[in-house]
């Protein structure tokens, strides 16, 4: 298999404070791939780094073995390289569907069409309300965002960002914020995605990081302390080591969330 | 969680009264149908009153598009609604008398001279988008005072009556059918793009431009689209106004039309598109008309409303409506 995303030394710094340190990094088509580590490891540095939103300050990031770390945010959106973020972003004075047409609209090449309303154009809706329909939210088709309850506004995260048919898609702690119900419901979703969506996904919920992820990295103070199968890091000292002061590597990860 | 779905809420409205939509059609055909009778009732100044009321509400349709739909608060309308005027007039003068062409050259005009200017000014953003907008709006002010070839600080005079479809009009009356047409047709070409998805990448960008650039969006291409729209419906209101007024001076894209066009969108409600033409029709009534009663202080009352919508009513007179509706539905 080739690898979706490679990054080669990736760094980024916010002054004197190195976020990002030379992370080397390859994820594989296919995978499901976790980034865990304790707060203020440098994940979603990390994320927005390759995303495109921050310029890395030295590194590569490779997407399909081509070299995009010169190319703006939008150009990696539309070569497939979509995020969520971890605090929502969404456009709260448009209503639900809109959020996720938006996406489709984009994908299917209609975004700049005006010569009939939104709603004749069927596929894009269709798309929207599938999407919708997938994270339980096509009853709220309608409303306005700002009416949504914090978790739901999780959920249309998830729906915007498929919607916009990525290649390779990043989770920055999709279930914080999400009641049990709504993470099942998402790990569910995630789980029935096909193997042509390669995810990386950023999550403090251990339980939810095993079940889905086939390998897993570790980042702690923005490098990588370790990288492999979660087993493997289940059971790697150093991972362990680098928390002294915690009896189970799970209590650390868990008990720092938010 | 499935709990949850089964118990979705029911679609808002069905319940009492009738649907909002089709309330929305009836008030809406109640409108037109006033607004074409106008003139067998009224007398000749309320009408040519009128007549200007629709041609300003183009310029502050313009206005809202930038303003309300793409979140481009803006001072520099009127300079696109000034060239319009211009070129309607000098159409008027050397070329053909024909309302049609006018508006058609005014649109063009209104086109090119906002994708001209516009493609700096939608690089910027917030209060610097708006200052630029500013600053185009006195250039175009200073260019039309000073140059002779348009008749400078004098204006333009000398416009002949237009003509529809090689009829000419006979009356102030037929002058103001020939205007609410237009405005009408405007109206609904400024609808229909609000509803597209064009219309939702603008609300997208409005909300959330990061996000729409993370969604692969490139919203410097929508932002510049959308102005160069802009700049046509207000070259349109230009032309609207010339044929009423047969007279261009620089006053008529001057900040002031500028400053009010904006207010009546804020006073309308921005992002609605009825309400600003409500707006558009208030401000101009207080300007040209109660102004006299009040000793000549239009502006005056214009600031006091200003201050008033925006504590009172933040949202505008569709705002208004908006939560009159919830309570009624409630
Ligand atoms: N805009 C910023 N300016 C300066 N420093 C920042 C900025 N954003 C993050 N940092 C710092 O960079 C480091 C990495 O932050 P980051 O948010 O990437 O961590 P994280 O792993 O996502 O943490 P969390 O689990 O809390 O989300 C932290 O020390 C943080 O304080
Ligand atoms: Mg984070």
């Amino acid at each position: 298999m080739t690898a979706v995303l490679e990054l080669q030394g990736l760094t980024r710094s916010y002054g004197s404070l190195t976020a990002v340190d030379h992370v080397d990094l390859v994820v594989r088509e296919g995978e499901r791939h976790a980034l865990i580590g304790p707060n203020g490891a440098g994940k979603s540095t990390l994320f927005a780094t390759v995303a495109g939103t921050l310029r890395a300050t030295s590194g590569r990031v490779l997407l399909n073995g081509r070299d995009v770390t010169a190319l703006p945010e939008s150009a990696r959106a539309r070569r497939g390289l979509l995020r969520t973020y971890q605090h929502s972003s969404l456009f709260l004075g448009c209503t639900v569907l809109d959020n996720v047409a938006l996406a489709a609209q984009r994908v299917q090449r209609v975004a700049h069409r005006f010569d009939r309303p939104a709603r004749r154009f069927r596929r894009t809706q269709a798309r929207a309300l599938e999407h919708l329909e997938s994270v339980g939210l096509a009853g709220r088709a309608h409303d306005l965002v700002s009416a949504l309850s914090h978790g739901e506004r999780r959920q249309l995260e998830v729906a915007m960002v498929l919607a916009a048919e990525p290649t390779l898609v990043m989770f920055d702690e999709p279930t914080a914020g999400m009641s049990a119900a709504e993470t099942e419901r998402f790990v569910t979703l995630l789980e029935g995605l096909p193997r042509t969506l390669t995810v990386v996904i950023v999550e403090h919920d251990l339980d939810v990081v095993f079940r889905l992820a086939d390998r897993v990295t570790v980042l702690h103070l923005g490098s990588v302390l370790a990288s492999g199968p979660p087993e493997a890091i289940r059971a790697d000292e150093a991972v362990q080591a680098a928390y002294l002061g915690a009896a189970r590597t799970e209590d650390l990860f868990t008990g720092g969330a938010r | 969680m499935t709990m949850l779905q089964t118990s979705a809420p029911a679609p808002t409205g069905t319940v009492r009264g009738p649907r909002p939509a089709r309330r929305g059609a009836v008030i809406a055909t109640a409108v037109g149908v006033l607004l074409v009778a106008a003139p067998l009732v009224l007398g000749a100044y309320p009408v040519s009153m009128m007549t200007r009321m629709l041609a300003f509400a183009v310029l502050v349709l313009s206005v809202d598009l930038l303003t309300g739909v793409t979140g481009m608060p803006t001072l520099g309308q009127a300079a696109y609604f000034g060239v319009g005027a211009y070129t309607a007039a000098l159409v008027g003068v050397h070329v053909t008398s024909d309302g049609a062409v006018q508006a058609a050259a005014a649109l063009a005009a209104g086109l090119v001279a906002a994708a001209a200017t516009g493609w700096v000014a939608v690089r910027a953003r917030g209060i610097v988008f708006l200052m630029l907008t500013l600053a185009i709006g006195e250039s175009v002010h200073q260019l039309a005072d000073t140059w002779s070839a348009v008749g400078g600080s004098n204006g333009l005079a000398g416009m002949p009556p237009i003509s529809v479809f090689g009829a000419a009009l006979p009356a102030a009356g037929f002058v103001y059918w020939w205007v609410l047409a237009v405005a009408a047709l405007v109206f609904a070409a400024v609808a229909l793009v609000a509803r597209s998805p064009y219309g939702r990448t603008l609300r997208g960008i409005r909300d959330n431009e990061a996000r729409m650039r993370a969604l692969g969006y490139r919203p410097a291409l929508a932002r510049f689209g959308v102005y160069c729209l802009a700049g046509a419906v207000a070259g349109v209101g230009g032309a609207l106004w010339a044929a009423q007024a047969r007279f261009v001076s620089p006053g008529d894209l001057g900040f002031e039309v500028a400053a009010l066009a904006l207010l009546s969108v804020v006073i309308g409600g921005s992002g609605s598109l009825w309400g600003p033409c409500l707006g558009a029709a208030l401000v101009l009534l207080v300007r040209d008309s109660l102004s006299a009663y009040v000793g000549g202080h239009g502006a005056l009352v214009l600031g006091v409303v200003f201050v008033a919508v925006v504590f009172l009513m933040p949202r505008g007179l569709a705002g208004l409506a908006r939560s009159r509706r919830k309570e009624v539905r409630s």
